[in-house]
């Protein structure tokens, strides 16, 4: 009985029969529109204070005369370092342009138009300008539920690069990019390959040499725990071993399933 | 049709028959306790349920490696190739079988009781589980020991944990009512057919980590793991390949890989020593092994030789997946090898891995593993096989008593080495451990 309005939430096809929920979920409740639009509204204020959450942070973790690197193109980094950057911190950026796509050019723009001394590099000198760097910031597309990271594709490379050096790598992510899963298919979880048009030129397709030739462009990297230092995000600053408490918060066991 | 079901009924009667004499010897010359926990050790969980445990709810899981056996295939095959309960689960009955026997009228003496089980249990698992028995060859009584090469870190735990539910179920209850024990005897049989049902759960989460197309390493004779790469080749239809070292002295790989080959997963086994060379040669994409026990920091306690391969593992680059049951958590902090508490002694020759290897691996293209003879049990070894081979003396190496020979059954693996841990509580990272052991002893 009770309210019959989340009857859209069954997929279309499925048999309501079939799926066996627990005793409380059909009592009749008089707050349950209440407590969900609370509960809805709370999330959307999280969302928007987001980047504001995050920046109250940025003095934290950029100092004076520090040389920072990020990768690509990211409206995270970009907030962190340019609210860093507002309260007088005197550093440099050192960006990636991420190719194919080449965000890094847009990034570096922006910075430099913020006042922050920016350099663009292209992704092989990565490693060699490694040794001077003193932090690299990630942006994230994921985390995992064991602390890993689904980043940009080249961020992989910009992180092992750090490791070898002894940089550590901060991510700045908002909570919202939790996400329960385990990274079962490797470098293939929550990834995509999209057309490799940015790769070669299309024209080159037909090539009697280059058809025999593959051309991937994956869209994102996983990186693993042991790569990543610190998350920084809208509730503060984890290791990467302690997001598995996070997901608690954030997800009920019931719907973890929903992942797999 | 008929002549097959009656001998099945003869083969059962005979069992039976066999069973009986051997409770009785049991019962003779061991503690009652330790007499309860043999019955179940060698009980597959419908006999149990059927023969002794009347109060016992019917509905018992069977552990998911015998997933491809039917019911009149485990009734009528001999009782020594059947396996029976888990050691911990085993532990449990016997605690549920104290609780309907005990005589006490209060909280503290049941518990008393209950401690004191256990405590012979440890002793008994401690020694390896000796048990004498009339050997019907040789003049002379001889020990058979059921938990050689096993450590007792799973069935303390697993005792622990029951005890401390007891002592939680009991806040909720009034400890003067006749029904108490009644309610405190359900809820400790719902205690274990959760730990029973917990191997299905286990290869439920981990087996989307076996992908199509990899090669899996395992080390030892887990139940969990077999569970859960059987469950992804059948269930899920996945086809990858499996090695697996070969496990001296018990040769614990060699029998998995059977149960691999059956279900049609290439299957190689390889020396315990080439653990390096294969993850190389071969490019093992994740190693798999079971545990004895998880200790707090995200370690864990398993068959010798998980240490060194974890440290292989990581130093490759492979990722060192843990499958174990909640029961198993316990509450040791070893720092290394040298913390880990004394398991599995052996007085005497036990399973000295020099001159007990009663097994040899035999494959069709002929290479056979090291052979050796029994020199000082004329009864066969766990197993029930007994090797005879005609040139056995280049094999054997008889070695003068100044020259120690070790051969503890289970090492230390820290919780760096290891990636993630699957358990009936759901994924964990090593770091996650510590929190599900705390809540567990709530």
């Amino acid at each position: 009985g009770g309210d019959t309005g989340g009857g859209d939430s069954f997929p279309a096809g499925c048999d309501a029969g079939s799926i066996n929920f627990p005793p409380h979920y059909y009592q009749r409740r008089d707050d349950l529109r209440q407590s969900v639009m609370e509960a809805i509204q709370e999330m959307m204020s999280e969302l928007e204070d987001l980047h504001k959450n995050i920046n109250e942070q940025a003095t934290q973790h950029i100092h004076a005369g520090e040389i920072i690197l990020t990768y690509a193109l990211s409206k995270t980094v970009g907030l962190f370092l340019k609210a860093a950057a507002a309260k007088k911190r005197k550093f440099q950026v050192i960006v990636c342009e991420g190719a194919p796509h080449f965000g890094g050019h847009a990034m570096a723009k922006e910075l430099a138009e913020a006042g922050i001394d920016t350099t663009v590099i292209h992704d092989a000198a990565t490693f060699a300008i490694m040794a001077r760097v003193n932090k690299v910031l990630l942006p994230a597309h994921a985390v995992l539920a064991n602390g890993g990271l689904i980043a940009p594709s080249g961020s992989n490379m910009v992180a092992l690069a750090a490791k070898q050096n002894s940089v550590p790598v901060v991510t700045v992510a908002g909570m919202f990019k939790l996400c329960p899963m385990y990274p079962h298919e490797g470098q293939d979880t929550l990834n995509d390959l999209i057309s490799p048009s940015a790769v070669v030129d299309y024209g080159l397709i037909g090539d009697p040499v280059l058809s025999e030739v593959e051309f991937v462009n994956p869209v994102h990297d996983y990186i693993k725990p042991e790569l990543i230092d610190l998350y920084v995000t809208n509730i503060g600053g984890f290791q990467p071993s302690y997001i598995y408490r996070l997901l608690a918060e954030y997800y009920h066991g019931d719907d973890w399933e929903a992942f797999e | 049709m008929k002549p097959q079901e009656g001998e099945r009924e003869r083969d059962q009667d005979e069992q039976q028959q066999e069973e009986r004499e051997e409770e009785q010897q049991y019962e003779q010359a061991l503690h009652p306790v330790i007499a309860d926990l043999c019955y179940h050790l060698s009980r597959t969980p419908s006999l149990a349920s059927s023969s002794r445990n009347e109060g016992d709810a019917a509905q018992d899981h069977r552990p998911s490696s015998d997933a491809g056996a039917d019911a009149d295939a485990k009734n009528a095959a001999p009782r020594s190739k059947r396996p029976g309960l888990p050691l911990p689960v085993a532990a449990i009955r016997v605690l549920l079988d104290v609780i309907r026997r005990s005589r006490a009228e209060t909280m503290m003496g049941l518990q008393a009781d209950l401690r004191d089980a256990s405590d012979v249990m440890i002793a008994f698992a401690k020694r390896g589980g000796p048990v004498p028995i009339a050997a019907t060859t040789s003049a002379a009584p001889s020990t058979k020991y059921l938990l050689a090469n096993r450590s007792h870190i799973a069935l303390s735990s697993s005792c622990e944990l029951f005890l401390n539910h007891v002592t939680r179920s009991s806040s909720h209850l009034e400890t003067a009512t006749p029904h108490f024990q009644s309610q405190l005897l359900e809820r400790g049989t719902r205690f274990v057919e959760f730990s029973l049902s917990s191997r299905d759960r286990i290869s439920s989460v981990a087996s989307p980590f076996v992908r199509e197309g990899t090669t899996v390493l395992t080390h030892g004779r887990s139940k969990v793991v077999e569970a859960v790469l059987l469950r992804a080749a059948r269930v899920e239809k996945k086809r990858f390949n499996v090695i697996v070292l070969e496990g001296r002295p018990d040769a614990g790989g060699a029998k998995t890989a059977k149960a691999y080959d059956e279900a049609g997963i290439p299957t190689a086994v390889v020396l315990d020593a080439a653990m390096g060379y294969v993850m190389e040669k071969v490019k093992v994409d994740m190693v798999l092994v079971g545990a004895e026990g998880v200790v707090e920091n995200g370690g864990v306690v398993n068959k010798m030789g998980t240490f060194a391969l974890g440290v292989l593992a990581k130093e490759l680059g492979v990722p060192f997946y843990v499958a174990a049951e909640s029961y198993k958590f316990t509450r040791l902090y070893p720092l290394n090898n040298a913390d880990l508490p004394e398991m599995g002694k052996l007085d005497g020759g036990g399973l000295a891995f020099l001159d007990t290897l009663s097994w040899s691996v035999n494959s069709s293209s002929g290479s056979k593993g090291g052979q050796g003879k029994e020199e000082k049990k004329t009864e066969a070894g766990e197993d029930g096989s007994l090797n005879a081979c005609a040139d056995l003396s280049s094999y054997v190496v008889n070695l003068s008593p100044s020259v120690s020979v070790g051969n503890p059954p289970c090492d230390f693996t820290p919780a760096k080495y290891i990636t993630l841990l699957f358990t009936d509580l759901g994924v964990l990272t090593p770091s996650a451990v510590s929190d599900e052991l705390i809540r567990l002893y709530q």
